[in-house]
């Protein structure tokens, strides 16, 4: 009988576990350490992470990680929790703020950081904030850092990237003079790039919550109860020291779990929209200069390409053919990675010059037009191949030589046989101009994701300005190329 | 003069050109007749070394072409500067307007600038009786108009021969009167023309006639003689 009970405690053991409410926690794994990071063997480690264990244990829940891309986190949340990817909480570095609030309901504060002007060593020119009039300094796009540099620090020249670590590593290697970031990440990577300091602090500290459905009442009481827990029984404590984050700051915490919460906002000044809109078309400026100087290169590079696969010796062919296969069949992404981020490196182990060469608009300009090279080689290879051979005979009897036969009779013929799917490319690659902001370039898209970063209450009118401006931008490009075509095709007579 | 010595030519197992020989005086119209595939156009595009050949020799005033061998792409320029080409098909450069194919051996095999090639250009245009159709490209102009742009654009680098592929071939009775028109008063101004035709009218008027037959000559002399 004895026996018999504990075969059906065993047998119920984990359909109890199963029945265990979910505590759908999201968070971006690729968001970088110390917040949520990977170990040696593959599991998931750092003290958001663990923080998310304790507190859904606390609160009687088993965690479950949900992964999204960081700055969309917060949209999970307007959706049901039980869509794919569906989420109970956002805990992921998001600050305290406005707009947030506004929209979600807001935890306590469960860690305080400060915002950290971080520098080489070497560098004595950047000893303080003071010192950032027209240095370029990197920061994550669309984080409290951005905004408080855009606000405070207007005079500095800020670089926007998607990434932490990249960031991090400019500064190291000498391509961006600082950055500024929140302390957690400011501390691990002073370990992994020993020749950085921190150069400065923010004066006050900025709070980082927990956000949930403004509907979970019960959720949030809980949650800020294991958080007060937390805080005062030492549990976070031994948590945020294996990641070398307690400090005084963190002990104000306590205090602050007695006062009203969340503390009251300053009161916001006029409205947004001129600056929102001027910011936009700036964007939109980077975009159309992206656009206009990165495809005549590819044009030009995918014509000669063409040319030389066609028309030159017999040996050119193999190595283009390479060329275009290469290029076109590996993601641009990945292409300006390596020019951005790697080449400046090897380059520099030439000569150290060399690595100051790689700025993220010449190496965007560049990206794009190589990329796009391979694509419109193809489209000239087949240009050319579509002029009828006797073309080239008639040129050769009149005593052309066979290269301005090319250059006076096919190919002049061929540019417009192709220019349909030139001009599609065009279009594309004016969309495409958007992967640049993997390199520090804030054209229209980026800018965007930015700017509803701290306004998520106007994504909306956001999304539908931006996708106007790109309309407005490339509906003329479409208008031009068929005047193009009706201009070149010849059958016309005149002019 | 051009001088062609035992030119041979295989497409495979087929020989297009067995052995053919052959000259061409200064100021003479040679017409070369005989049925289709007997090799006349291949001889003819063998003239300006738009086809090689495997065996013999062509000789265009002081170039020479070796049958079998590459030739240098200097001596091809040089050659076909002298021997001009008007095809079947015209072969006109179709994005361009009829005066811009005329001017385009001028500035672009001979180098000349555009202002001083274009009176010539504009000249040549008129004598084939198209001075109001300079602007026009070829898709506008009627297979007769195309034909005598394609004239004027081989007379425009004045090579001292004119060769002409079945010239009114592609082209109705009205608008092969016309080309011919033109030819016939090529011919009285003494342009040395070889012509590959089947218009008997035509070859009555050359100077000699060669009747090619599976790749030989079979017959040559005045027009009396052989047709």
């Amino acid at each position: 009988m004895k026996t018999a009970a504990s075969l059906v405690a065993l047998l119920l053991a984990p359909l109890a576990v199963a029945q265990q409410p979910e505590l759908r926690w999201g968070t971006d794994p690729t968001g970088g350490a110390p917040f949520i990071m990977q170990d040696a063997a593959g599991n998931f480690t750092g003290f958001e992470f663990e923080l998310a264990q304790h507190l859904a244990t606390k609160i009687g829940r088993k965690a479950v990680l949900v992964d999204g891309t960081w700055a969309n986190l917060p949209q999970q949340l307007t959706k049901s929790r039980d869509v794919e990817k569906g989420v109970d909480v956002v805990l992921n570095g998001y600050e305290l703020k406005r707009d947030l609030c506004d929209q979600f309901g807001v935890s306590r504060a469960y860690f305080a950081y400060r915002m950290t002007l971080l520098a080489r060593k070497d560098d004595a020119s950047i000893r303080g904030w003071a010192d950032l009039k027209g240095k370029s300094v990197g920061v994550l796009g669309g984080t409290v850092c951005h905004e408080y540099l855009r606000t405070r620090h207007p005079e500095a020249d800020i670089q926007s990237n998607e990434d932490v670590a990249n960031v991090m590593k400019l500064v190291a290697d000498r391509r961006l003079p600082a950055t500024v970031q929140d302390s957690p990440a400011a501390v691990y990577f002073q370990k992994e790039y020993p020749d950085l300091h921190a150069v400065a602090q923010a004066d006050a500290p900025g709070y980082y919550v927990v956000y949930f459905r403004k509907g979970d009442t019960d959720l949030g009481r809980q949650l800020d109860a294991a958080i007060a827990d937390g805080l005062r029984d030492g549990s976070l404590r031994r948590i945020y020291e294996k990641y070398g984050l307690w400090n005084a700051d963190q002990e104000a915490l306590v205090p602050l779990l007695d006062q009203p919460w969340p503390p009251p906002f300053e009161a916001a000044v006029g409205s947004p929209w001129p600056r929102l809109v001027r910011e936009l078309f700036q964007a939109a400026g980077m975009t159309l200069v992206l656009a206009f100087a990165s495809f005549p290169l590819a044009v030009g590079i995918g014509l000669s390409v063409a040319v030389g696969r066609v028309y030159g010796p017999r040996w050119l062919n193999p190595p283009l053919g390479v060329y275009v296969e290469v290029l076109r069949g590996t993601p641009l992404l990945l292409q300006l990675y390596v020019l951005f981020y790697l080449l400046p490196v090897w380059a520099a182990q030439l000569h150290p010059a060399l690595g100051g060469l790689f700025s993220p608009l010449l190496c965007g300009i560049l990206g794009l037009a190589v990329n796009y090279s391979a694509y419109e080689a193809e489209n000239y290879r087949a240009g050319l191949l579509a002029v009828p051979k006797e073309q080239m005979e008639a040129a050769l009897a009149l005593g052309l030589t066979r290269w301005t036969a090319v250059r006076r009779v096919v190919v002049p013929q061929a540019v417009r046989i192709v220019l349909p799917p030139v001009t599609n490319d065009f279009i594309a690659l004016f969309k495409d101009t958007s992967i640049c902001s993997a390199i520090m370039i804030t054209e229209l898209t980026r800018k965007y994701n930015e700017l509803y970063n701290f306004n998520r209450s106007l994504i909306l009118e956001l999304a539908l300005i931006t996708a106007g401006l790109y309309l407005l931008m490339s509906y003329p490009l479409g208008v031009l190329a068929r005047y193009l075509e009706r201009r070149l095709a010849g059958d016309g007579g005149g002019a | 003069m051009i001088q062609v010595s035992s030119v041979t030519k295989a497409f495979g197992p087929a020989r297009v050109l067995d052995g053919v020989s052959l000259t061409v005086q200064v100021g003479e119209v040679t017409a070369l007749v005989g049925p289709s595939g007997g090799g006349k156009s291949t001889l003819l595009r063998c003239l300006n070394g738009l086809e090689r050949f495997d065996a013999g020799e062509v000789r265009v005033g002081g170039v020479t072409l070796h049958g079998g061998r590459m030739p240098k792409e200097a001596d091809l320029v040089a050659l076909r500067r002298r021997v001009g080409m008007v095809f079947q098909q015209f072969h006109l450069f179709p994005h361009l307007t009829a005066l811009e194919n005329v001017l385009s051996g001028p500035r672009h095999a001979l180098g000349e600038k555009r202002e001083s090639a274009e009176p010539r250009a504009v000249e040549l245009l008129k004598r084939v009786g198209l001075g109001d159709k300079l602007y026009a490209r070829p898709a506008t102009l009627s297979g007769g108009q195309q034909q005598r742009v394609a004239i004027a654009r081989a007379l425009a680098v004045n090579p001292a021969t004119i060769l002409f592929d079945e010239p009114t071939s592609a082209l109705d009775p009205q608008s092969s009167h016309e080309v011919l028109a033109v030819m016939c008063d090529l011919a009285a101004a003494g342009q040395t023309m070889i012509v590959v035709t089947h218009d008997m009218g035509f070859a009555r008027q050359a100077t000699t006639v060669h009747r090619m037959e599976a790749g030989r000559v079979v017959r040559s002399g005045q027009p009396a003689d052989v047709l």
